[in-house]
């Protein structure tokens, strides 16, 4: 693995260097990059703190880790036309299997025959960030990570597809829209183990309207799964005791889960803030439907940003199902239904840095409250967990 | 004379020099655009809509990183530093959405560009507009 990053860092490195060189010319091609070295510790020792839901391990018992924010990425983009564009990303960063193996989030040819129309295909990043497709340029945003209670769940980073985005002015603004489809290729692990939900249809809408400091999004996803999670330790039971819908009520495959949100940014000279909502309605009993939302507020002092944050998970789901009759059987459903429960809130704090150009170090504490039955938003929790812990993050963000 | 009076004698000289060179944003004379508005060069400049009422694709041109005119040109137009620009065309750029204005090293490349294609614009102090381009938008309006 140390030789994978080594790799990855010297052609990161190399990348910079023609960066450097192009960067000042009319040059159809540039190679570029992006990267975190981030340490984090949280004090809980019963639980471990995870960036998002893909990750298979956190950090936990007062130990400083980089395991949850290091990343590095090399993008390369070749103008072949004045409309046609090729853009490749990989990304190395803790997956699923504790690897941190290189992956392609994107590769796409990008035809835009206007300024009003671009067609993207390929694999494309997942546009769940009000500000950009992808979560992972810790450069481009003011916290160490995105909030984890509102983009934890969302652990789609890219599909295989295409989108379009149309543009218009309206008013003094410009209203956009982008309608997306394709198939995931991500897998995700849990107490359950590895979900492979590749070959599952996406499709979805976003609109955003841009008008001075204001922007403003409204986005609807659906993912349909394809796979199933690993419940036949419970499903077979079910449907031997008769259960048939209640066994049903747990696969994952056909199952389709819906998100919608709603978000502004007001971004003004040194001030800037931004809030979203979001609303997930999961079409299987093992993932409780839930609500979320943030709010992010910042302002610069010279090179300094102090920031401040408040976000939000709960989920909405019932926990039994009326028509089990074991009275064993309604327990162990009860008990893996609440399995996907969530009643937590982050309080941030933070300051960023700007060092010099493309070099950000932040500083930054959370302090998350939840309720102590809340395991679903962490990793690895013993009995003893009681829903509280408080991380605290630095990192270096750079760009190159 | 005093080294502090050879001193205050060059700005006495200068800053009036200084303050005259406000940007201003060029265009080709047959470009068909008589003005833009402030939000019309903040959409093309931060890459949000770049169709022309001519129908023209806006190409906008940006100094390099380090230049004192890029530091002036954003500060005027959205009150940003350079730091923050940086990381709004970080988010753009990996992303795969939009381009961030070509850089050009110099003033005359740049003026030649402009005066070479109706699309192309650039922001220049002033004094360096000349009669090859029309000037479309005073930065500090």
């Amino acid at each position: 693995m140390k030789n994978k990053w080594a790799a990855l860092l010297l052609a990161g490195m190399l990348a910079g260097s023609v960066a450097a060189e192009t960067g000042t010319t009319e040059s159809p091609f540039s190679l570029r990059g992006f990267g975190t070295l981030g340490l984090a510790r949280s004090s809980s020792h019963h639980a471990e703190f995870v960036r998002d839901l893909s990750q298979p391990a956190g950090i936990r018992g007062g130990q400083w880790s980089g395991r949850i924010d290091s990343i590095l990425g090399v993008q390369a983009n070749w103008q072949a036309t004045p409309e046609i564009e090729l853009v490749g990303q990989v990304v190395s960063r803790l997956r699923y299997d504790r690897s941190h193996d290189p992956e392609v989030m994107w590769a796409f040819v990008k035809w835009e025959p206007d300024p009003r129309v671009a067609l993207r295909v390929g694999r494309i990043g997942a546009d769940f960030m009000m500000l950009a497709d992808s979560r992972l340029v810790g450069y481009s945003y003011l916290p160490v990570r995105p909030p984890p209670d509102f983009f934890g769940p969302l652990f789609f980073s890219h599909f295989d597809g295409a989108d379009a985005t149309g543009a218009l002015p309206l008013g003094p603004g410009v209203l956009r829209g982008k309608v997306f489809g394709g198939r995931t290729q991500e897998k995700s692990a849990g107490d359950l183990g590895v979900w492979d939900t590749s070959g599952s249809p996406v499709g979805g809408v976003v609109i955003d309207y841009v008008q001075g400091a204001w922007q403003f999004r409204f986005n609807a996803a659906r993912i349909e799964f394809a796979t199933d999670m690993n419940v036949d330790f419970l499903r077979q039971p079910l449907a031997a005791a008769g259960c048939h819908d209640a066994a049903r009520s747990l696969g994952t495959a056909g199952a389709t889960a819906r998100f919608l949100a709603l978000g502004a940014v007001y971004d003004a000279g040194p001030f800037q803030a931004q809030v979203m909502l979001n609303r997930i309605h999961n079409g299987s009993a093992s993932f409780q439907d839930s609500h979320a939302g943030y709010l992010l507020v910042g302002y610069r002092l010279q090179r300094l940003t102090p920031f401040l944050g408040v976000s939000r998970w709960k989920t909405l789901g019932a926990d039994g199902w009326p028509g089990i009759a074991d009275p064993v059987l309604h327990d162990a459903y009860r008990r893996f239904t609440a399995g996907s429960k969530v009643d937590r809130a982050t309080y941030s704090l933070g300051l960023r840095y700007d060092v010099g150009r493309n070099l950000a170090a932040k500083l930054q504490w959370d302090a998350v409250r939840a309720t102590r039955d809340t395991v679903f938003s962490v990793r690895n929790p013993s009995a003893a967990w009681d829903g509280r812990t408080e991380v605290l993050s630095l990192a270096i963000d750079f760009i190159f | 004379m005093p080294a502090a009076h050879l001193v205050l004698l060059f700005w006495i000289a200068v800053a009036p020099a200084l303050a005259r060179a406000d940007l201003v944003l060029v265009a080709h004379p047959g470009s068909g655009i008589e003005r833009l508005t402030r939000d019309e060069v903040i959409n093309i400049y931060l890459g949000r809509y770049r169709l022309l009422d001519s129908g023209l694709n806006a190409e906008p041109l940006d100094h390099p990183a380090d230049a004192e005119a890029r530091y002036r040109f954003y500060r005027s137009l959205v009150n940003k530093s350079p730091a923050e620009i940086n990381a709004y065309w970080a988010r753009l750029i990996f992303s795969g959405k939009t381009r961030p204005p070509r850089v050009v090293g110099s003033v005359e490349r740049m003026l030649e560009l402009v005066a070479a294609s109706p699309g192309v614009l650039a922001y220049v102090d002033r004094s360096q507009a000349d009669a090859r381009v029309k000037i479309v938008f005073d930065v500090s309006d």
